[in-house]
C-alpha cells in the first residue's frame, strides 16, 4: 500500500527505474491476463445489453484519454509540483498507451494469420473444392515464415546466416515473392489500356473536356512532352522575362509540361482540397460516432 | 441465316482485348531495351525537393519512412535510391522506418546495397529501425521518446546505443522526414510530426494528385512523383538510375494509350456516319 501511495505521489509508474518498471509492467500484464480470463465467462453470461454497456464504457474511456491528453492545458505544476510544465499530467502515460496499441495491432495481425491458417487447414482436411490451393498456401506460409524468422534472427546475429539460409531466403523473397507481387500490380497497366480504349469516348461536352485534359496531362508529364514542346516545336523552356508582352508570355507558357503543371496545380489542387475538406469533416463525424458508440456495429 | 459482316470500324471498336495487351507488352519491352534517352523537363515539385535536400548540412539527421512493397517497386525503388544517393552526397545521417512489413526487408536490403557502394557505415551514418505496425502510434511515440518507442534497430542493437542517433531524444531532433509510399500516409506525418521538421514526399504517380494541396500550403516542401519524378531527380543528380531506364517505356505507353483513345473515337465517329448513310 505504501508503495502504491509512493507511486501515486510520483504519479508515474512509467518513470520508475528500468528493473522496477519491468516488474510492474509484468505484474500489470499478468493481472490483465487473469482479469480477462476471469471476465470472459462472466461476460458470456451477461445479456447483450450488459455486454454493450461494457464495450461502450471501455471505448469511451479509451477515447477520452487521448482527447483529454491533447486538449488539456500543459502546465499542472500548481497541483503536481514535480511535473514538467511543458506537458500535462497525462502526457507521460501516452507512451505506454501507445505501446499497448502497438501490441493490439500486432495481435490483430496474429489473429488474421490464425484465421487464414484455420480456414485453409479445414479446406484441406475436409477436401473441399479446390483444396489443392489450400495445401499450396499452407506449405508456402510455413516455409516462408520459417525462413523469414530465421533470416530476422540472423540479422540480429542470434543464429548464424549460413549459405543455405541466405540462398533459400533470397530465392523465396527476392526471386519469388517480390517478382510475383510486382507482376500482379503491373497487370493494372494492361487493364487501364483496355479500359481507356473502350471508355474514353466523346459522348458529351464534359467527356470531351475530360478526355482532352487527360491527354494533355498524360503527354505533358513525360519526357516526350518536353521533347515535342522544346525540341520539335522550339518553344522556350524558361519562364517569360518580366514585363514581356502578352504574346511572349503566351509563347513561354504553352509548352506541354507547363500546361500539365498548370492543370495539376490550378485545377486539380483546388478540387482535391474541397474533397479533402469534405472527407475531413466526414472523418470527424465518424470518429465521434465511433467514440460514442453510435455506430450500428457496436452491439 | 447468314451472319452480317462487320465493317472495318466495327471491328476496330470490338477489337479483342488480348490484342491490346500484346501491343502494350511489345511497346513496353521495346522501349525498355531501346537505347533512347530523352531529357525530362524538371517539374517544380521535384526541383523544390532537390533544393530542400541541398540545404542540409553534413551530419544533419533525416528520417525516411519507407512504406512500399514489391507491388509498387517500379515507382518507389527509383525514388528511394535517388534520395539515398543525394543524402549520402550531402553527408547527411539517415534512419529508415517501415510500416509495411514487406518494406522492412526491401528497404533495408536496398539501403544496404546503395550505402555499401559508397562506403556509408551502418550504425554510424545510417540505420534501419525496422517495422512498426501503426504509423500514428509510432510517430506520436517518436515525438515524445524516440529510443523508447523504437527500442531496437533491425540488427537488434538498442537505438540509444546507435552512434547515428546519439543524443537524439525525439523526432524534433531530425531535420526532415521523407515519406516514400504508395499509401496516403503523408497527412499522418503532417498531422503528428513536430512543426520544425520539414516533410518531403515520394508518392506513386496515382497518389500525387492528392498531394498538390499540401504543396501549395507548404506542408510538404517537395515531391518526387513516381518513376517520372525519379527520372527528373536522377537528371538533377546527373546519375542514370532506374527512373531514367523506366521512363522511356512509360513515355511511349502514354503515347500508345493516347493513340488508341483517338483511334477508338475516330472509329466510333466513322461507324455512326456509316450507319446514318445506310439509313
Amino acid at each position: 500500500m505504501h508503495m502504491l501511495t509512493n507511486l501515486m505521489a510520483q504519479q508515474t509508474i512509467w518513470r520508475l527505474p528500468e528493473e522496477s518498471r519491468i516488474l510492474f509492467a509484468t505484474l500489470i500484464v499478468l493481472g490483465a491476463f487473469v482479469l480477462i480470463l476471469g471476465l470472459a465467462p462472466v461476460l458470456q453470461t451477461l445479456p447483450p445489453r450488459g455486454r454493450r454497456a461494457i464495450i461502450v464504457t471501455v471505448t469511451f474511456l479509451a477515447g477520452l484519454f487521448f482527447a483529454a491528453e491533447f486538449f488539456l492545458p500543459v502546465d499542472w505544476t500548481a497541483i503536481f509540483p514535480k511535473d514538467d510544465p511543458k506537458r500535462n499530467f497525462l502526457t507521460p502515460a501516452i507512451q505506454p498507451a501507445q505501446n499497448v496499441l502497438q501490441i493490439i495491432g500486432a495481435l490483430a495481425l496474429g489473429l488474421g494469420t490464425f484465421g487464414l491458417v484455420r480456414l485453409h487447414l479445414r479446406n484441406a482436411v475436409q477436401r473441399r473444392a479446390q483444396w489443392g490451393y489450400s495445401i499450396v498456401l499452407l506449405v508456402s506460409f510455413v516455409v516462408m515464415a520459417t525462413l523469414s524468422i530465421l533470416n530476422t534472427l540472423a540479422e540480429k546475429e542470434i543464429v548464424e546466416r549460413g549459405p543455405v539460409l541466405k540462398r533459400a531466403f533470397s530465392i523465396l523473397f527476392d526471386y519469388t515473392l517480390v517478382q510475383l507481387d510486382a507482376a500482379m500490380f503491373s497487370l493494372i497497366a494492361f487493364y487501364i489500356f483496355s479500359a481507356a480504349y473502350r471508355a474514353f469516348r466523346i459522348r458529351s461536352i464534359e467527356a470531351s473536356i475530360l478526355m482532352f485534359t487527360a491527354m494533355l496531362v498524360m503527354i505533358g508529364v513525360v519526357p516526350l512532352g518536353a521533347f515535342i514542346s522544346y525540341t520539335l516545336l522550339g518553344l522556350p523552356e524558361a519562364g517569360a522575362p518580366e514585363g514581356a508582352n502578352f504574346l511572349t508570355q503566351l509563347e513561354h507558357s504553352i509548352g506541354l509540361p507547363k500546361i500539365a503543371n498548370w492543370v495539376l496545380t490550378q485545377l486539380n489542387a483546388p478540387a482535391q482540397r474541397a474533397i479533402e475538406f469534405g472527407v475531413g469533416i466526414g472523418g470527424l463525424a465518424m470518429a465521434i460516432r465511433l467514440w460514442l458508440s453510435l455506430e450500428r456495429g457496436v452491439t | 441465316m447468314q451472319a452480317r459482316t462487320q465493317t472495318l470500324w466495327q471491328r476496330i471498336l470490338g477489337i479483342d482485348r488480348r490484342w491490346l495487351y500484346l501491343i502494350l507488352f511489345v511497346n513496353i519491352v521495346t522501349f525498355l531495351v531501346a537505347p533512347i534517352r530523352m531529357p525530362a523537363s524538371v517539374s517544380p515539385p521535384v526541383q523544390k525537393f532537390h533544393d530542400e535536400i541541398e540545404k542540409l548540412q553534413p551530419g544533419d539527421l533525416v528520417m525516411i519512412s519507407s512504406n512500399w512493397s514489391a507491388s509498387t517497386l517500379a515507382e518507389n525503388q527509383p525514388q528511394l535510391e535517388a534520395v539515398i544517393t543525394h543524402l549520402m552526397r550531402k553527408q547527411a545521417r539517415f534512419t529508415i522506418i517501415s510500416i509495411e512489413a514487406q518494406s522492412r526487408d526491401i528497404s533495408y536490403r536496398l539501403a544496404e546495397r546503395v550505402t555499401k557502394e559508397k562506403g556509408y557505415q551502418y550504425g554510424e551514418q545510417w540505420a534501419h529501425f525496422g517495422f512498426v505496425p501503426n504509423l500514428i502510434v509510432a510517430i506520436k511515440g517518436m515525438v515524445t521518446d524516440l529510443p523508447g518507442t523504437i527500442k531496437q534497430d533491425v540488427r537488434g542493437t538498442e537505438v540509444s546505443k546507435l552512434p547515428v542517433v546519439q543524443g537524439v531524444k525525439s523526432l524534433s531532433d531530425y531535420k526532415m522526414v521523407i515519406d516514400v509510399t504508395p499509401s496516403g500516409t503523408v497527412p499522418i506525418w503532417i498531422s503528428y510530426s513536430p512543426k520544425n521538421v520539414s516533410i518531403l514526399y515520394c508518392p506513386t504517380s496515382v497518389m500525387a494528385a492528392e498531394a498538390y494541396t499540401y504543396l501549395d500550403s507548404g506542408q510538404i516542401k517537395g515531391m518526387i512523383t513516381g518513376a517520372k519524378g525519379a527520372q527528373e531527380y536522377e537528371q538533377l543528380l546527373t546519375v542514370v538510375g532506374l527512373g531514367t531506364r523506366f521512363m522511356n517505356a512509360i513515355s511511349f505507353s502514354h503515347v500508345l494509350i493516347i493513340v488508341f483513345i483517338l483511334l477508338g473515337n475516330f472509329a466510333m465517329f466513322m461507324n455512326r456516319l456509316q450507319q446514318r448513310r445506310e439509313g
